[in-house]
């Protein structure tokens, strides 16, 4: 069994990070045009489209709720995003766990109870996989809803930590997640400081999950001035353009 | 303006937008009398077209197309296999084109739109058909082992004439792909070789190279309503009047391919010769728009 170094000696990563470095972050809002609320988000390689329609009429009249809005959520992959071509992007295992666990993480923060007898659709596309999809879509998913108008408790955010070499690593991409190491990804409510999503596969000894958590958790709040700004720039374009 | 309707002129008295969502036939023909459009294009011109190449960064060639709002993201990927029999020294392309639910409010998951598949099949036989790509390029041992190019055309905002972007973003991935490098290892199987310089193995092709284009085709959608014919339709316009023509040549302004799928508008054949001489004029402009993508990548 080959030890593969994720951390050189000198304390640098495979891609030349240090290891509570997150990856280049970019996002854009508005993107498409049709939706009504729309957004690119990019943490590093990994690269992610969601579009936001609602809130609408229901499609499905028996799912229809008398009280509160109906949410619901679809994760798909391109077939060129991966390393080899996927043959089936969406509809498998995988798609469709992320798909509910992005809806339900979603789903806590949205004041469903203001839009009754409507249908809210969120919709994610991968563009391109280097590990941490999941918490790039999640963070699609806060900017469209915020792009759409669609009134939140506060905005999510997410992002990933793992255990490698004895060190905790910030922002896994798809080589150090394929490690066999564990994967801790993590959403929060920054401004109520509140875990709303917390999912780990792998083995780790309890103090060192609470280390690897804690880490997660300052990526996150790193993610949330990102989008903060994202969000007020956006403001101020819009402002501009209304000549206000 | 004095225009007679049965069901007395509203149009004075009702909001603009209230007008075009209840009456939007009628919101269109007042435009039409004075030959433009809505978005204050006039009858003949097409909306703004840009070519990003190399969008996917992992995928061997890729392109994104926007023509107006219409959006196409399309990745090519490379395989190799085995050819098939009659054809020993060919390979093969798999053409595929998605529209996902974020492209437009009408599709659904579950309930594929219906455009999709159409589209599929007209991208699929031109792009065949137009010998564009001479499919003997893409072998690599004769009998043994050719490539197989799966193109994957992703709609990411569905706004009318998707059938042009999706054929512009196609035509700029090819023009971006290069095939990768690869080798035959012991075992007789076709390995990629990424490292330079690996002595056991010879290289069955030396070097990246880019694949040859034939003649390109470039195409264009006009929608014919009573006399009059408007190009690129923005999906608006196409849900309204529903006659469409779709005119695709090659850049020797040979015809490869003419589709008009019904529709309540009879046309003459001066209206379809009319749509071709506006395609040409057209495939000037797209051809000037792919070359200076192209020379754009080249400068790095």
């Amino acid at each position: 069994m080959s030890k593969t170094e994720y951390v050189s000696p000198e304390g640098l990563r495979l891609d030349g990070r240090r290891p509570m470095e997150m990856r280049q972050l970019r996002a854009e809002i508005g993107t498409v045009a049709k939706a009504n609320g729309s957004a690119v988000f990019e943490m590093g390689n990994t690269k992610v489209i969601a579009a936001v329609y609602g809130p609408r009429e229901v499609q499905n009249r028996s799912q229809l709720i008398n009280d509160h809005a109906l949410v619901r959520c679809e994760y798909s992959m391109a077939n060129f995003s991966t390393g080899d071509r996927m043959r089936k992007p969406k509809g498998d295992r995988r798609s469709t766990e992320i798909s509910l666990v992005i809806r339900q993480t979603m789903e806590a923060c949205i004041l469903t109870h203001l839009m009754p007898r409507s249908q809210i659709d969120i919709f994610v596309q991968v563009l391109q996989a280097d590990g941490g999809t999941r918490s790039a879509c999640i963070n699609a998913a806060t900017l469209a809803l915020a792009d759409a108008g669609i009134p939140m408790r506060d905005i999510v955010t997410s992002c990933s930590a793992g255990y490698l070499n004895s060190t905790p690593l910030l922002d896994l991409n798809y080589i150090e997640d394929s490690a066999g190491g564990p994967d801790v990804t993590v959403g929060i409510l920054p401004k109520l400081d509140k875990v709303t999503l917390l999912q780990m596969d792998a083995k780790l000894p309890v103090d060192i999950f609470e280390n690897v958590m804690g880490l997660a958790i300052e990526g996150c709040k790193a993610v949330a001035n990102y989008i903060r700004e994202v969000l007020l720039e956006n403001t101020k374009q819009l402002e501009f353009r209304r000549g206000l | 303006m004095g225009l007679p309707n049965a069901s007395g002129d509203l149009s004075t008295e009702v909001e603009v937008d209230a007008f075009r969502r209840l009456f939007p036939l009628r919101f269109f023909e007042k435009h039409l009398l004075e030959s433009i459009r809505p978005d204050a294009r006039p009858l003949g011109r097409a909306r703004d077209t840009t070519i990003a190449l190399g969008a996917v960064a992992s995928a061997n060639g890729s392109a994104l197309a926007k023509i107006g709002s219409t959006t196409m993201l399309a990745a090519i990927k490379m395989e190799v296999m085995a050819p098939s029999m009659e054809t020993p020294d060919e390979g093969c392309i798999a053409i595929d084109f998605h529209m996902p639910p974020i492209c437009s409010p009408i599709v659904r998951p579950g309930r594929p739109a219906e455009a999709a598949p159409v589209v599929a099949k007209q991208l699929s036989d031109t792009i065949l058909s137009s010998g564009m790509i001479n499919l003997k390029e893409l072998s690599l041992v004769s009998g043994k082992a050719a490539w197989m190019a799966y193109l994957d055309i992703y709609c990411l905002d569905a706004d009318g004439a998707l059938f042009d972007a999706a054929l512009l973003a196609a035509v700029a991935a090819f023009s971006h792909l290069e095939i990768p490098v690869v080798s035959l290892n012991d075992d007789g199987k076709i390995v990629l070789s990424e490292e330079q310089g690996l002595s056991e193995r010879e290289p069955v092709n030396k070097e990246k190279r880019k694949v040859n284009l034939g003649s390109i085709p470039f195409s264009l959608t006009c929608i014919l309503h009573k006399n009059y014919i408007l190009t690129d339709p923005t999906a608006e316009e196409e849900s309204i009047m529903e006659t469409s023509v779709t005119v695709v040549l090659d850049s020797s302004s040979q015809l490869v391919s003419l589709y008009k799928p019904g529709g309540a508008v009879l046309a003459y054949t001066s209206a379809i010769q009319d749509c071709i001489a506006l395609t040409r004029q057209r495939v000037k402009e797209l051809q000037k728009i792919l070359e200076e993508a192209i020379s754009g990548m080249e400068v790095d």
